[in-house]
Parts: C-alpha cells; sequence; structure tokens
C-alpha cells in the first residue's frame, strides 16, 4: 500500500469511527508530514489504517457517536393495525409502528416474519388486507435489490430519480455525488450499474432512496454486499440522517445495532417466539 | 413533461447500448425482405413493414418487462405512471422510426412502380401499433418467454392468414397488408382507408391499455395516505 492509498483509507477509517472531520483533517496532515520527512513506509510508522484510526478514537474517546442531543420530533409514520395473509399463511397480524422525525426504527424477525412485505406495505407497493398508514411527508423506499437498470450509469439514475423530485440534471447529479461520496464511493461516470459490484449497486441504490431529501426512509436490507467498511458508513450516515430530522425504518437481521436505534419492531410470530 | 422527456431520454440510451440487440433488431427486417426478394418483390415489401413490426414489438416487450421492477420506486420518486408510459413509447417510437428509415429508402431504390407515400404510411403505423402492442404483451404477461411465445402466435397468423377474412382484421398488423396492396398492386382507396382506419385504431386503442395496465398497476393503494409534513 503507497502512502496515498493509505492516507486515503486513513481519511475513510477516521470517519468510520466517529473523528470528526477537523479533526481527521490535523491527524492526516501529521501523519502525511511524519512520512513525508521520515520516508518509512506507512505500514510499518503506523500500521494499518483501520488500527491506526481506532487508536485516535480511542484516545480522543469518540469511538460512540456522540448521543443525540435533539428529542424526536413530530410522527412522521403511523401504521395502525396491518394485517397481511399469502393465501392461507398469515404474515402480518395487527402490526403497529410509529416513528418520529429524528428517530430510528429496526424492523426485525426471522427469514419469512414478513419484514419485507411490511415495509412493502409502508411504501405503498403491497396493499394489506386490514390497516392503514399514515405518512406525514415524502418517502424514499430503497428495496432489498432490483431497483436499478443494468444499462444506466450511476449519474443517470440520479438524474431518473431526480426528475420525479423536480431536480434539474446537474442538481441531481451533483447530490447524488455527495450521497455518494459519504458513503465512501466515487461513481465512474463510464461505468454501468450493470458491471458494478454487488455492494456498489447497494450503494447506487441507498442513494437513489436518499436523493431529494425524503422525510421518511424505508430501508430494506440496504446493506446487502456491504463489505465491513462500507456497512459502518452506511450507519454512520443513517445516524446523520436521524440527526437532521429524518425518520428511518430499517430492515435487519443484524442484531449488533439494535442498540444505536430507538425503536424494535419483531415481526416474529408468537409460536415461534414461545 | 419533464419526466416523460428524462423517461424517453433514458430510455433511449439503454436501448442504444444494447448494441447486439441494436443489430439483430436492424436485420431481422432485411431477412423478412430478401426472403421474398427474388420471386415476389411486392411481397418483400409486405414482409419488410411485418418485419419491423415484429422486430420493434419483441424490443418494447423487453423493455416493458425489464422496466417493471423499477417502476414502483419511480412512482414513489414523483412520476405518475402517464409519464413512464408516455416516456418509454416516445423512445420505441424513435427506435422504430430509425428502424424504419433505411427500409424505406431500400424500397425506394429497389422499386419504381409502387405508392411510396403510401408505403411511408404503413410504416409509420407499424411503427405506432409495434410499440404499444410489445409493451401491452409485457402488461399481461409479465415473464418475457411467454410475451415472447405470444408475439411469435401472433406474427406467424399475421402472415399465414388470409387477409380477405374477417378475422384476420383482429389481428394488429392486418392494416399492413390492406394498405401494402393499394401502395404495390394499386388498388382502389378503399384498401387505403381501411388500413389507415385500422391501424389508427389499433394505436389508439393499444397505447390506451397499455395506459391502464400502468395505471392500475402502479395505483395509490388506499391504506397509504398521504399528508403535509408537520
Amino acid at each position: 500500500m503507497n502512502q496515498d492509498a493509505w492516507l486515503a483509507a486513513l481519511v475513510g477509517e477516521l470517519r468510520r469511527h466517529g473523528v470528526g472531520p477537523d479533526l481527521a483533517g490535523h491527524v492526516v496532515a501529521e501523519a502525511a508530514t511524519h512520512l513525508r520527512d521520515s520516508g518509512e513506509p506507512p505500514l510499518s510508522a503506523f500500521g494499518p489504517p483501520g488500527s491506526y484510526a481506532r487508536d485516535v478514537a480511542d484516545s480522543i474517546g469518540a469511538a460512540a457517536p456522540a448521543p443525540r442531543r435533539q428529542p424526536p420530533g413530530p410522527v412522521r409514520l403511523d401504521v395502525r393495525g396491518i394485517s397481511k395473509r399469502y393465501r392461507r399463511h398469515r404474515v402480518l397480524n395487527d402490526v403497529n409502528l410509529t416513528v418520529r422525525a429524528g428517530q430510528i426504527a429496526a424492523v426485525v424477525g426471522a427469514n419469512g416474519a414478513g419484514k419485507s412485505t411490511f415495509l412493502r406495505i409502508c411504501a405503498g407497493l403491497v396493499s394489506p388486507d386490514r390497516g392503514e398508514v399514515h405518512a406525514y411527508g415524502s418517502l424514499g423506499y430503497c428495496p432489498q435489490d432490483g431497483g436499478t437498470r443494468e444499462f444506466l450509469t450511476p449519474d443517470e439514475h440520479f438524474v431518473l430519480i431526480g426528475a420525479g423530485r423536480d431536480m434539474d440534471r446537474a442538481v441531481a447529479r451533483r447530490a447524488g455525488r455527495a450521497h455518494a461520496a459519504r458513503l465512501d464511493w466515487k461513481p465512474d461516470s463510464g461505468r454501468l450499474a450493470g458491471q458494478l459490484s454487488g455492494g456498489t449497486r447497494q450503494k447506487l441504490n441507498l442513494v437513489m432512496a436518499r436523493l431529494g431529501e425524503p422525510d421518511i426512509l424505508l430501508l430494506d436490507e440496504p446493506y446487502q454486499g456491504f463489505d465491513r467498511g462500507a456497512y459502518l458508513d452506511f450507519w454512520h450516515e443513517v445516524w446523520r440522517w436521524r440527526d437532521t430530522g429524518t425518520a428511518v425504518v430499517v430492515v435487519t437481521h443484524l442484531l449488533n445495532q439494535l442498540d444505536r436505534v430507538d425503536i424494535v419492531l419483531d415481526l416474529t410470530p408468537d409460536r415461534e417466539r414461545a | 413533461m419533464k419526466k416523460i422527456i428524462v423517461t424517453a431520454d433514458l430510455a433511449l440510451r439503454e436501448i442504444a447500448r444494447r448494441r447486439t440487440v441494436l443489430v439483430v433488431l436492424a436485420l431481422l427486417p432485411l431477412a423478412f425482405y430478401l426472403s421474398r426478394r427474388g420471386d415476389h418483390l411486392g411481397q418483400s415489401i409486405r414482409f419488410v413493414c411485418l418485419g419491423l413490426g415484429w422486430a420493434l414489438s419483441t424490443a418494447a416487450l423487453f423493455a416493458g418487462s425489464a422496466a417493471r421492477p423499477i417502476e414502483p420506486r419511480l412512482r414513489l420518486s414523483g412520476y405518475g405512471s402517464r409519464h413512464l408510459v408516455l416516456g418509454r413509447l416516445l423512445a420505441l417510437w424513435t427506435v422504430g422510426l430509425v428502424l424504419s428509415l433505411p427500409y424505406y429508402l431500400l424500397i425506394l431504390v429497389d422499386r419504381h412502380d409502387v405508392r411510396y407515400g403510401a408505403i411511408a404510411v404503413v410504416m409509420l403505423l407499424t411503427v405506432a401499433v409495434a410499440a404499444p402492442f410489445g409493451l401491452a404483451l409485457s402488461a399481461v404477461l409479465p415473464r418475457e418467454l411467454e410475451g415472447t411465445l405470444v408475439l411469435l402466435i401472433v406474427v406467424g397468423l399475421q402472415m399465414m392468414t388470409d387477409p380477405a377474412t374477417t378475422a384476420s382484421r383482429a389481428l394488429p398488423f392486418w392494416f399492413s397488408r390492406e394498405i401494402g396492396t393499394y401502395a404495390i398492386d394499386h388498388t382502389d382507396s378503399g384498401y387505403l382507408d381501411r388500413g389507415l382506419l385500422h391501424g389508427v385504431a389499433f394505436a389508439v386503442l393499444l397505447t390506451a391499455l397499455v395506459t391502464v395496465a400502468a395505471s392500475v398497476r402502479l395505483r395509490s393503494r388506499p391504506h397509504l395516505r398521504f399528508n403535509p409534513a408537520p
């Protein structure tokens, strides 16, 4: 790993470990100066970027994101008494959920518990047998897969979604690229979505959902194919969205982040829990 | 209007990037034309029009099926079903016109005793009908294989049935045989009138069918109620 690549990786790792941009800038500048003056290879001078960033974060006590100061805002999504059956199989039974501005709700449950169906009902893509959903504001939806077009570039996806949200082409492209950068991704303008890796395509999916800054974000396991760094970036983004007042509903089966969310909706059927 | 133009623009880009598909689409009508070029030049003109219709309907069928997964999220992003349908139709009509032009020029060079204006009308109507026909099939039969088989049956019937029978008028490209006869055999204008009426009626009906099918599939579900953000 050469010096530039190491420094670029350090920038990403510092962000993932919750080090603010100002301090991260100082740390990177100091490391760059040291490497230039000493001529040492970065790995022998500082070790892997992830370890060094963790040491920096530990030394300043920034490993965990700062607790939120803002109390939750008004109700954004109000789900009442949702029931759904597929033939004889009952998938959802009288499910309720209220999410306010500045809250994250995690929807968990075993495979087949109806997590994706629940989210599709919230997005208005599937009709329930009973119940209703009240959305206070605009909705953004990130499906588990299949939300992109194989023969379009990422920029064209941003333009496509942006036009729906009344954004100009240039504005949509800029906004999409800004969201992509927060996920540590710089879209290659000549590359089609079909040529992207699974994880990068999911980043594209996520950016599309976020375009136009909807008030409510519905995310259906959006981190499929993410590596560890991208997964951490994703959660940092979710926390940032929450802190800016977005109501986020995320379907997940990874339970290690549940202590960082505000509401947990477990759709596991009672008979399985018993 | 902006949403329709963006949909059309991006749909065109997608088609343009499928080079192999474009080459096959462009050559299919030529194969139809050459199949009867030696023994019956008039028939080769009728066949090339059917070939254009088949090629464009197939392209529309696959474009419609491929677009289905992303359409719900586009609807959620602010598109109406009419934006998506009209945008896609505009793109397909453009592809159809671009495909037709070289064949029109070919007939212009290769034949000197036909009514060129009527040939142009057949080609325009073929493009107008083929695009919504393929999209309508993709709306009714979401799986591509089923849609392709139905398309095969329709075009096969179109080539084999006697155009004088009443039943053949139920086929979407019947007008091409009728106007083709007017253009090639210099028959009376009744052929042209019947063909025009048939072609325009099918273009309008199929476009309406595609629009209605999309608005039903992408309808706002009554359980979801949007309220302004407080």
